[in-house]
């Protein structure tokens, strides 16, 4: 929202500074974005009368002006066509800065010495405000001599305000003028425009007379209508096209810049009608009909829904109420009388037909944060009067209007007791001051309360603690407010179990060499086709967002895996080329018969790099078994146990899958891509697991046991089994035909190759015996021991 | 008699100059054998002893022992010092070269955000606030309704939401966790709520996906006086140094009264009109607070004219940017790992 400093001050007498007041709507509540000097660099532009003005007598495309600004009569050459004798316009004398920093000075035109410029509105920094090519004219009653930044209002300055949407009432310069005179005590208002002109009320015309205004939709509340005729065509003053400039609005004419300025001025937007065109003397306003079509005066066409709102006229459609005109009323140059409507609409019903239709219009901008239902009357006396001044048309005739409006007068009711809760102070009294300042009335006092009545335009307050968040943030939270630690509750938060594990996890596998990613929670369909996912896959069914920004992030990850693959895709399209890992922790998000469950899951990829080259020779290569580590590590830190079965993937290499399961449940995966997917990403080799984080949230817990008094005793065993038959399950045949004389079983070697039989490798263990009440003694041992290579032998191993 | 001394010194002296001559322990353990064996000289004239005179052995055999235990102490001396020579060559030719690599996998990396989220949460769980967490898929009624952001308000105007087909809604901030906290566990209650959020939003400064972290506490007799030490507390353990603050009024419909907390530029503390990081303003917009409104209480199953209470909201990403002079905020989530691994001193 943009404000002029000039015109708030000719609004209001404020006891203070540019840089106070900036400083003051900053902190409480109205941040000033910043602060523009627009026509900053012009500088010395001084009006001038033209006395006498020739052809330059040699080149046929130029005018000699004589011209006079009171100090002295000089020669200035112009190419511009459009002037006359006694034209008063902006002369640049030598030495006169241009709103572009130029710097002009004296210049030979073929013999004939130009002393400065005469200056058109571009070169003052203000093309919009031109009404005709060539110099820019000045009012004809202009003096000679006069500063012209100052006399246009050039000089001034224009604040941006960003305006929080519980506060549709500073949306004009009304608003903000009150915001300021409550803001610095010592203000006065020098002129407030919206106390009402009464035009004379004269009856209207009979040719022009209107048969009535029906509401039939609850959006409306209030319709007021006036009227306008004998419009003259032409521009509006040059002081209120600088402004509307200035403002953001580009001057169009005289009318159109009168409702634009009405609604700058006072937050109320208008609706001009050709009373020409407008189907019939009378206005409905009703809720669109489905698929009900209306073409809006910015020429596009808009397919309607029982939502919007029009107005309409002998059944036609001539504006999406609150939004934008139709095209078939609109003003043009010969209009000659205008209805104009000024009506209230309810915020939501505009901001949604205007969003829905794309229509973002200072109007809808408004009526979306609420606009004051007892201004409308004033703005239509607002423009008339300044039609009248302007001397553009004859206005001021009776306004019609039709009205639901019900204005309870709100009551809200001020305690001590939670002022003093709140703000820490008791000053009622104070309290009740700052209130008045707003516009607030005080209805009924007590000792421990007061109570206010609330302005039409302040619907933002309706319970006590909006009357104390008003006396708050004019007191200000800096100075009046000391900082202090509540301190009812003593004990130490408790950061719960998910977040412990996940700063646990995070700080083990970022030791052990992992770089830890953030991704977003997104995927694109194409994840589907990269891991190979069959239709039936619980992962390839995604929740997909309704209105996702861009394909690519339509979908709700089900895995945490694509998002690393993406990096690492990324790292090494960029050049990376050494090994990697990288981890996520993060939510999946997976959908079930009904609905969807969130799980968080730790996931991580390691990449062997392009150049694997190593100081200290391959062995420190990664591979599954350097994961397969890592996920130990964090499994037996926090007590889970891990049991790895040889399994399959979509997108798992299918010699080189294991399932992970904790307490027999599935937990998650390790193992190597799959070579069609290394090739496709163009890295190899490529492993990663992914783990369910909830076995770990529920522990065993942590406990320790008494060291065994008697030293175990340790034999080998050494065998060939077939491939197919995995180390775990000789170990828990061991495991099985030791008994619970056998401690601990440990793989120590594992062989294939040559002197292996074919489609057998070979296997040592060796296995700790041991007793917790006595020494064992070598026979014992050796009658167990023996037992197990019996076992072992008659179920298929080929002892050594 | 003087036989014996007389052999006795030659055997001395013989020692002392084979001692010397010694450069190994191989060599030294000959020596030993030579004197001290089975055939050594010093057994050998030990041997003699016997046929001695009985009047002169005493003193004879005193001389023999006592040289032999002084060729054993020369022996065990020289030994010593030539063992620690040994091991010394030994120990150089295996040098290593210390300035190769570390065996084995490079120190990994952290991601500023989380490790910011870590270290606000254990600042917050000093001061007793206790973590909770939430859905990031929500429902209409946690994320608007119950944070008093009914239909008609024109603050979803500022949050443009992703939906899902049944009408439910990414989250757009962290606060619906107020609600489902106060609903579970009523008052007074202290919670942090970290997580992440989501917004229809792409450019360079937004990304459609940020981090959040919201805190919420209920009790009697709350003053925005206790807003401001527990957040100036926070921002001061966040920045390692205490900064200035400003409050300024604002607007949200989940706090009445709304406050937006601005600190000092942690980049020039206000002294440089042409920094980037303030744009010269002084100050940086990092949190949004305010009094928790009476119906979002109300929302939260507790009575409002018995308990009130604060809360605040900042952003993760931001912060962390600010603290750890980050510059581009999307990067934080396209799984940069140069980039993230070039913190490593983090």
């Amino acid at each position: 929202m943009l404000i002029s400093w000039n015109l708030l001050n000719e609004l209001l007498e404020i006891p203070a500074t540019l840089e106070e007041v900036v400083e003051r709507l900053t902190l409480t509540g109205c941040e000033v974005e910043s602060v523009d000097y627009p026509c900053e660099r012009l500088s010395g532009v001084l009006s001038a009368r033209i006395e006498e003005l020739s052809p330059h007598p040699a080149r046929k495309e130029l005018f000699v002006a004589t011209v006079d600004d009171g100090a002295g009569r000089e020669l200035v050459i112009t190419a511009a066509p459009n002037l006359s004798i006694g034209d008063v316009v902006p002369w640049g004398r030598p030495g006169t800065a241009l709103a572009d920093g130029t710097v002009l000075g004296v210049r030979d035109f073929d013999g004939v010495r130009s002393c400065g410029m005469l200056l058109s509105a571009e070169e003052l920094g203000v093309p919009e405000i031109a009404d005709e090519f060539g110099i820019l004219k000045l009012p004809a009653d202009t003096l000679p001599g006069e500063d012209v930044k100052r006399l246009l209002g050039l000089d001034d300055a224009v604040l941006d305000l960003s305006i929080t949407p519980n506060r549709g009432d500073l949306l004009s310069m009304l608003g903000v003028a009150r915001e300021v005179f409550a803001l610095f005590p010592g203000a006065v208002w020098r002129k407030n425009p919206a106390e009402a002109r009464p035009g004379d009320g004269a009856s209207w015309p009979d040719d022009l007379e209107f048969r009535g205004i029906s509401l039939e939709d609850d959006g409306c509340p209030l319709y007021c209508m006036g009227l306008v005729t004998g419009l003259k065509r032409g521009p509006s003053p040059v002081r209120i096209r600088v402004l509307l400039t200035l403002l953001g609005m580009r001057p169009i004419s005289a009318m159109v810049d009168a409702t634009n300025f009405a609604m700058l001025m006072l937050g109320q937007p208008t609706h001009a009608f050709d009373a020409a065109y407008l189907p019939a003397r009378e206005i409905t306003v009703r809720s669109a009909r489905p698929g009900e079509e209306i073409r809006t005066l910015d020429g596009k066409d808009h397919r309607l829904e029982s939502e919007d709102m029009l107005i309409t006229s002998g059944g036609v459609a001539v504006a999406i109420a609150g939004v934008m005109g139709g095209e078939n009323s609109e003003i043009l140059d010969t209009t000659e009388n205008v209805y104009l409507e000024a009506a209230n609409f309810d915020a939501l019903r505009v901001s949604r037909s205007s969003r829905r239709m794309g229509i973002p219009s200072e109007a809808s901008y408004r009526f979306s944060r609420i606009v004051d239902a007892r201004i409308a009357e004033t703005t239509l006396e607002y423009i008339f009067s300044l039609l009248e001044e302007w001397g553009v048309a004859r206005a001021g005739y009776r306004v019609l209007s039709a009205s639901n409006l019900f204005l309870e007068n709100r009551v809200v009711a001020l305690t001590r007791t939670k002022l003093k809760r709140i703000l820490l102070t008791d000053d009622i009294e104070d309290a009740s001051a700052i209130l008045s300042r707003l516009g607030l009335t005080e209805v009924a006092s007590s000792e421990d309360a007061k109570s206010f009545s609330i302005p039409s335009w302040r619907p933002d307050i309706s319970i006590e603690e909006d009357l104390i968040e008003e006396v708050g943030r004019i007191r200000g939270y800096n100075e009046t407010l000391p900082s202090r630690l509540p301190g009812s509750l003593h004990e130490h938060g408790d950061i719960g179990r998910t977040t412990r594990l996940k700063r646990d996890i995070r700080g083990a596998l970022i030791s052990r060499g992992y770089v830890e990613l953030v991704n977003y929670s997104f995927l694109s369909p194409s994840f589907v086709e990269l891991l190979r996912l069959p239709g039936d896959d619980q992962r390839a069914r995604p929740l997909q967002l309704a209105n996702p920004l861009s394909a690519e992030q339509s979908m709700m990850r089900t895995t945490l895996l694509p998002g690393l693959l993406r990096s690492v895709g990324l790292a090494v399209a960029s050049g990376w080329k050494d090994p990697v890992r990288v981890f996520e922790l993060g939510r999946v998000f997976l959908p079930l018969e009904e609905g969807h469950e969130e799980v968080e899951r730790v996931c991580g990829l390691a990449y062997g790099g392009r150049d694997p080259r190593l100081p200290h020779g391959p062995s420190d290569a990664d591979d599954l078994f350097t994961l397969k580590g890592d996920i130990q590590s964090l499994a037996e830190a926090h007590g889970v146990r891990i049991e790895y079965a040889q399994g399959e993937e979509p997108f798992g290499h299918r010699g080189q899958t294991a399932r992970l399961l904790c307490g027999g449940k599935p937990a998650g995966y390790l193992l190597r891509l799959k070579p069609s997917i290394e090739r496709e990403l163009d890295c190899s080799p490529l492993f990663a697991f992914e783990l369910d984080l909830a076995p770990f949230e529920d522990p065993e817990p942590l406990r320790f046991r008494e060291p065994d008094p008697f030293p175990p005793v340790y034999r080998d065993i050494s065998m060939f089994v077939p491939v197919e038959v995995s180390a775990g399950e000789v170990a828990d045949r061991i495991r099985r035909l030791g008994g619970s004389m056998l401690r601990e079983v440990g793989l120590f070697d594992v062989y294939s190759g040559k002197g292996a039989p074919e489609g057998k490798r070979g296997l040592a263990f060796s296995l700790a015996y041991r007793l917790c009440d006595r020494t064992l003694t070598d026979e014992e041992v050796d009658s167990v021991n023996a037992a197990v290579r019996k076992g072992l032998a008659a179920s298929g191993c080929e002892l050594r | 008699m003087t036989s014996i001394q007389a052999e006795l010194g030659i055997i001395e002296r013989d020692f002392t100059e084979q001692v010397s001559a010694a450069s190994s322990s191989e060599e030294l353990q000959q020596v030993k054998v030579a004197f001290l064996g089975k055939k050594g000289a010093v057994t050998l004239i030990l041997k003699k002893l016997g046929s001695l005179p009985p009047e002169t052995r005493p003193a004879a055999g005193q001389a023999v022992n006592s040289l032999r235990d002084r060729i054993e102490a020369v022996i065990e001396d020289k030994r010593a010092r030539l063992d620690e020579i040994e091991s010394e060559a030994a120990e150089r030719s295996s040098m290593v070269d210390v300035t190769l690599p570390h065996r084995g996998r490079s120190g990994g990396g952290v991601h500023p955000v989380a490790q910011l989220t870590h270290d606000v949460i254990e600042i917050l769980a000093g001061l007793g606030f206790s973590v909770a967490l939430g859905p990031e898929i929500e429902e209409d009624f946690y994320n608007f309704e119950a944070l008093n952001i009914p239909q008609s308000h024109p603050a979803r105007d500022m949050q443009d939401t992703f939906y899902f087909p049944d009408g439910s809604l990414l989250r757009t901030h962290t606060s619906p966790v107020q609600v489902r906290s106060m609903l579970r566990h009523g008052a007074p209650i202290r919670i942090v709520c970290p997580g992440r959020v989501y917004r229809r939003d792409s450019d360079p400064t937004h990304s459609p996906m940020f981090n959040q972290l919201e805190g919420l506490l209920v009790d009697r007799d709350i003053s925005v006086a206790d807003m401001k030490g527990c957040l100036e507390t926070l921002m001061a353990a966040i920045f390692s140094r205490p900064l200035k603050a400003r409050y300024r009024a604002s607007y949200f419909p989940f706090t009445e009264p709304s406050i937006e907390l601005d600190i000092e530029c942690v980049e020039c503390s206000g002294k440089n009109p042409a920094c980037r990081i303030c744009k010269g303003t002084g100050w940086l917009e990092v949190a949004g607070m305010g009094m928790v409104h009476p119906n979002v209480i109300r929302y939260g199953g507790i009575d409002p004219s018995i308990y009130n209470g604060f809360a605040w909201g900042i952003g993760l990403d931001r912060i962390a940017m600010l603290k750890y002079g980050l510059t581009d905020l999307r990067i934080l989530f396209e799984g940069n790992v140069p980039y993230l691994l070039s913190g490593r001193s983090l």
